[in-house]
């Protein structure tokens, strides 16, 4: 447990032991985002197992305590996990071997209460992260480098804070991913109730000097909200929809966007059930609807299985079928192999008493498409001045399953 | 001479071993102490590294202060970070070894590195300790001045923490002025932001007391420094902008052209990537449209799409707290949304709340163009897998049918619920029909064919047991079998337990007998019988009501029970739309999120947030009784307007904080919940009963030395019937007394002199007003007598004098009594 007090005022520890009795206790029903208690309004997040919380007395206005510490744990992750390899999430142990640089970083993000910088790029020259390099240089110097940037960050000063005035770059590159969500829910009857995107264009620059980009979009019409990185430039997107900005050094989300009303999904799953006499028929069939032109990959078909179901025997001609703990039936499939369609059959057989089942389980699907962004929306091209040389431009598309749900 | 590597005993430094472990630790940073050899900074570090995990884990190493201080005399900037660390946790505890500490971070607040001059001022900011204080001015000061902005921001900050360990020394030093000069001038939208976020708190806490310190507030508000800020504001770190904008949302513009200026410079503000900014501009943008209907309409127009991102997009914690928001946009202008009804729409994977609030919205938004894809999309919901959703859909369905014109197609929709045959659709389902057809009886032939095929032995539930009972009666006539099944119902009297469907029983049972009496006849004699033995109080009231009703006159008693009925037209709103503007007016606040106005569970901090969370740690959060002597003690701290008025509205205050306990609205429960705590220790528990009906009494009372006239040292009087009172008597004394110098100056807020008096048997029922004048109103009670005396008390602190008038049920005795309370008065502060 790691605690830090903004205030004069003294928070007790106690209040997370009765958070924590109160999250136990209610484990299985839904956590709200704003829990009140006795003494405190308290603003749980919690990211990899981890609970990060947040407490007030007074009245503010509740996204600042949320967003800061999503920010905070993005940053406490960006920190921990890049120094041990990659794909490495945060977890209780990473967090106890370095709470030294988790106590300096949340010094410098916050200050009596106040966020103060949030910047990953600027907390990282007064904070320096825990990398390889510095693991090294202990190791064989026995002389271990301070933690704490030599110098102040001048950025501080500077008219674009989120880059700081001498990155240290050796490559000359920007890749450019467009990263999208689909959301789509289906009727029993096959209607699509709703579709629409979420989108994300991750940037990662790694430019010398002060870069100009230029991003522009073939299709920028399809866009029904946006919302940007402080780096980008307003009046430019007005007036001809292009994205112009001074890129941050590293990773960063340069847009988050929104497509609504899109008429076709990729993959579509008809479930059927049939129940009589205390048993119930399952089956569901998987397949492309609109082909996308690339491979789908990774689908994994989920539903829950309700709680009236004592046992439940299920087969698929392609892929696994497992029955997690919670009730949860997971169909792996992978890919849809060319020549047949995976299909799912079964007998659910109901508590006794029952004859019918009365509840439908709701089909959710996970998939991955590489390669292709399901709204449409492509990118033009990529201008980039103020560079002595060339640098290398990458760009991806990707598109994944978020809210898919067939209802049955 | 080389320092010994430690071994620590434990294998890991975040599992130490207590006590041992502290001692442990002691001894080898002394060893370390003088050490200059090489190596013994990272000896050091590996040592403080383990202090601060036992710190971390809560092991109690204060024990090690003075080590610890010793071993800070270093050049290395992480060593430096950790002892700041760990002086600044255990400072409050040890003020006088923390004057050790003193010393090196003055030294350090000179330090050539601006990051060790920032850090240093953080950390000597942060010691709060009040005889320190003085040791503070001088480097804030040259801290304000520094060069680097990063100390400014630091020393901006510091600022506001001396202001809270003593303000009168933030003052005396000139800082406000210094912040304000800061705030104006700096090139750093950082230092700006942090001077801005200073100079708010201390001059609203100031604000209070000083009609300066409101005065400054106002130039905060005006044109020219929210001019400055807007103008500065893509400069500003995406916190600092939420707090310029929450200054902004305040600043009331002149004209129309200042509102489109100030909309247009914000309108980009709407597309940042960190949603407080986002909700911070809607903020703005609703306030500034109030008075321009059209405008206002546009503005809706124009966040819709901004606020629908948010919620789609962001981490689940966000995206309750954005649909909250959505949630009172759509409750106050559903036409508006009518057309988005998709959004709201449930995914399988949202958490219950979510779904709730979104079954909320999409039953405001119905209208009659998207009626129909609603209803569709509800009524999938009725097979939810999620009961209490399941539930709440089928409400849904029900209000949007009480709403609608054209309500055919829901009503058969609804009906198909009742075939569905699972006995929670089925109970929800009756309980809206019934609704429905007091709305709109024309249904009733559809309706009641189909109620009466259902079984009443199949319903459960209370709500839909009383329902389908009172169709049974009403539409006796139309259903063949009703005076049978009533009749079966009554003949099962016992096993139904709830007092609600005996009430309805009873009734239908009435209506039935009317309609068609020989077949109820038997039916009736049964349930009345049953009614008046029965031991609610309730039920057996209105079995013998009816009983002798029918006695008296069976033709009046048919038009008591059966009445010709008017429709309703219209439901009663839960929230009334008072409260509704009230929480709109706070939007982007946690009251959206509670769906209440923010006095009703924050005022109790809002008036004390710092002497009450001193007494915090000592508290076990399990038990409420650190709330309730606060809370009892600020009930009576009402407005001075409001002195006198019924309370029974502001008793709510502390209520919804009250988890857990059983101290929710009604007035004595607040003493009823503190009682029981005393009880278990002082008190015996006869005693707390009798408090139950009292007004708080904060302390055991002392009783005061034996005078003529001796009082009630737990007197009881209600607000209202002291109210009356104080109008029906006439004032029989009148006098002007003078406080004693400590007692004006413990008088810094109304709660000491009521403690005091209540030593003095003598209670306070209501206080208010601001320094220097406070207003109380007293009473007490003769020992042995019912005779109250009723005392209107105003203390003006400036001039120590107190005008005291008397009223008295037993006017011989207000003398006594006046002396009694002077002498009291004049005690104040001494003892």
């Amino acid at each position: 447990m790691v605690e830090k007090q903004m205030m004069g005022h003294h928070v007790d520890r106690s209040i997370c032991a009765w958070f924590w009795h109160q999250y136990n206790h209610h484990r299985n029903n839904d956590q709200m985002s704003v829990v009140t208690s006795p003494t405190h309004y308290l603003f749980p997040l919690i990211r990899h197992g981890i609970i990060f919380l947040a407490c007030t007395q007074l009245e503010l206005p509740p996204l600042l305590p949320i967003e800061f510490l999503s920010r905070f744990a993005d940053i406490l992750s960006d920190y921990l996990c890049a120094g041990s390899g990659a794909g490495a999430t945060l977890n209780e142990d990473i967090v106890k071997d370095n709470f030294v640089i988790v106590y300096e970083v949340l010094d410098e993000m916050m200050d009596n209460g106040f966020p103060l910088t949030t910047e990953p790029n600027l907390l990282k020259d007064i904070v320096l992260p825990p990398n390889l390099v510095t693991k090294v240089l202990h190791a064989v110097t026995g002389n271990s480098s301070p933690s704490v940037g030599p110098t102040l960050p001048h950025a501080a000063a500077s008219t674009v804070p989120w880059r700081s005035t001498h990155p240290k770059t050796t490559t000359n590159e920007v890749y450019v991913n467009l990263v999208e969500q689909l959301d789509a829910s289906v009727n029993w009857d096959g209607n699509l109730r709703r579709c629409q995107v979420y989108g994300e264009i991750q940037v990662n620059s790694s430019l010398p000097g002060f870069p100009d980009l230029t991003l522009s979009f073939t299709n920028p019409s399809l866009l029904n909200d946006v919302r940007f990185h402080p780096c980008v430039r307003f009046r430019p997107w007005e007036s001809s929809q292009v994205l112009s900005f001074v890129p941050p050094d590293g990773h960063f989300k340069l847009m988050t966007y929104r497509v609504k009303e899109l008429k076709k999904i990729p993959i579509y799953v008809k479930p059927q059930l049939t129940s009589d006499s205390g048993n119930c028929r399952i089956s569901a069939l998987v397949g492309v609807r609109n082909d996308p032109g690339k491979t789908i990959d990774s689908i994994i078909v989920e539903f829950q299985l309700p709680p009236c179901i004592t046992s439940a025997d299920l087969t698929s001609n392609h892929g696994t079928v497992d029955i997690l703990a919670d009730k949860t039936c997971r169909w792996s499939i992978g890919q849809i192999p060319k020549d047949k369609l995976p299909s799912l059959s079964g007998n659910l057989v109901l508590e006794p008493g029952l004859d019918r089942l009365h509840v439908a389980p709701t089909f959710q699907v996970r998939f991955k498409i590489m390669g292709i962004a399901m709204s449409g929306l492509q990118i033009d091209k990529l201008d980039v001045k103020n560079m002595p040389a060339n640098p290398y431009k990458g760009f991806r598309a990707q598109t994944q399953a978020g809210d898919y749900e067939f209802r049955s | 001479m080389a320092p010994p590597v430690s071994t620590p005993k434990s294998a890991s430094p975040s599992q130490p071993s207590g006590k041992s472990e502290v001692t442990d630790l002691k001894l080898q940073l002394r060893q370390l102490a003088g050490s200059r050899a090489p190596g013994a900074d990272d000896a050091k570090r590996d040592l403080f590294k383990r202090v601060i995990s036992c710190m971390t884990v809560g092991i109690d190493v204060s024990p090690a202060f003075s080590e610890m201080v010793m071993c800070s005399a270093t050049s290395d900037v992480v060593l430096k970070k950790m002892c700041y660390l760990y002086v600044g946790n255990y400072a409050r505890c040890n003020p006088d070894l923390a004057l050790l500490t003193i010393n090196f971070l003055q030294k350090d607040c000179h330090d050539q590195d601006p990051t060790i001059r920032g850090l240093a001022l953080r950390s000597l900011c942060s010691l709060r300790v009040q005889n320190l204080v003085e040791y503070l001015v001088a480097p804030l000061a040259a801290g304000l001045k520094d060069h680097s902005s990063y100390v400014r921001t630091v020393a901006a900050i510091g600022v506001l923490k001396l202001y809270h360990i003593s303000a009168t020394m933030c003052h005396d030093s000139d800082f406000p002025a210094a912040l304000k000069a800061l705030m104006l001038s700096d090139p750093d939208a950082q230092v700006v932001a942090n001077c801005l976020y200073s100079l708010l708190e201390i001059w609203t806490q100031d604000a209070a007391n000083s009609d300066e310190a409101a005065r400054e507030i106002e130039t905060l508000y005006g044109k020219s420094i929210i001019y400055y800020l807007l103008n500065r504001i893509k400069d500003f770190s995406e916190w600092a902008q939420c707090l310029v904008l929450d200054l902004v949302s305040k600043y009331i513009p002149s004209d129309n052209n200042e509102i489109f200026d100030m909309m247009n410079l914000l309108e980009d503000r709407l597309q940042h990537a960190n949603g407080a900014v986002v909700l911070a501009t809607i903020k703005v943008f609703l306030h500034l449209t109030m008075s321009m209907t059209d405008v206002h309409q546009q503005v809706y127009e124009r966040i819709k799409a901004p606020l629908l991102t948010l919620v789609g997009a962001g981490s689940p914690e966000q995206s309750y707290a954005v649909l909250c928001h959505l949630h009172l946009l759509v409750m106050r202008a559903p036409m508006l949304f009518s057309s988005d009804y998709k959004h709201f729409y449930c995914q399988f994977s949202d958490p219950s709340y979510v779904k709730k609030l979104k079954l909320e919205m999409l039953t405001a938004i119905a209208n009659e163009s998207n009626t129909y894809e609603i209803v569709t999309e509800l009524c999938e919901y009725a097979g939810n897998v999620d009961v209490p959703i399941a539930r709440e859909s089928i409400r849904a369905v029900g209000k949007i049918a009480l709403q609608q014109y054209d309500v055919n197609a829901i009503v058969d929709r609804l009906l198909q619920f009742l075939e569905m045959e699972k006995d929670y659709v089925t109970a929800e389902t009756l309980v809206l029909v019934k609704d429905l057809l007091r709305k709109y009886p024309q249904w009733s032939h559809d309706c009641i064919a189909v109620v009466g095929n259902i079984s009443s032995n199949s319903i459960q539930e209370p709500k839909a047991k009383a329902a389908l009972i009172w169709m049974l009666g009403e539409y006796s006539q139309d259903m063949m079998d009703a005076p049978y099944v009533l009749e079966s119902l009554v003949e099962n009297w016992e096993e139904e337990h709830s007092p609600e469907v005996r009430l309805h029983l009873l009734t239908a049972v009435m209506r039935c007998f009317f309609k068609r009496a020989p077949e109820t006849q038997k039916a009736l004699g049964a349930a009345l019988a049953a009614g008046l033995a029965d031991n609610n109080q309730d039920v057996h009231d209105r079995a013998l009501f009816y009983y002798r009703l029918l006695q008296y006159d069976v033709a009046v008693a048919e038009r008591v029970v059966n009445p010709p009925k008017q429709a309703v037209s219209v439901f009663a709103d839960t929230q009334s739309s008072e409260i509704k503007d009230r929480i709109f007016d706070e939007f982007n606040s946690l009251s959206v999120v509670y769906q209440k106005p923010s006095y009703l569970f924050t005022d109790k901090e809002h008036r004390g947030p710092f002497e009450f969370s001193e007494n915090l740690s000592n508290l076990a959060i399990g038990g409420d009784s650190g709330d309730d002597v606060i809370h009892s003690a600020q009930r009576y701290e009402e407005n001075d307007k409001d002195l006198l008025l019924s309370t029974s509205d502001k008793e709510e205050n502390g209520g919804p904080t009250h988890n857990g306990s059983s101290t929710y609205s009604a007035p004595s429960d607040v003493n009823s919940s503190r009682s029981l705590v005393s009880s278990s220790t002082t008190q015996p528990a006869a005693f707390a009963i009798d408090d139950l009906l009292g007004l708080g009494v904060l302390d055991t009372p002392v009783l005061p030395p034996p005078p003529a006239l001796s009082l009630n040292a737990k007197p009881v009087l209600d607000p209202g019937t002291f109210q009356k009172k104080w109008g029906q008597l006439t004032v029989s004394s009148s006098q002007e007394s003078t406080l004693s110098i400590q007692g004006v100056a413990s008088l810094t807020a109304p709660q000491s002199l009521i403690k005091h008096m209540q030593n003095n048997s003598i209670q306070c029922i209501a206080s208010g007003g601001q320094p220097p004048n406070y207003k109380f109103f007293f009473f007490a009670q003769k020992e042995g007598s019912s005779s109250f005396f009723l005392v209107e008390c105003i203390v003006n602190t400036a001039s120590a004098k107190a005008q005291i008038k008397i009223k008295a049920d037993d006017a011989s005795a207000s003398d006594a009594f006046a002396s009694l309370f002077q002498s009291a008065l004049s005690n104040f502060g001494s003892s």
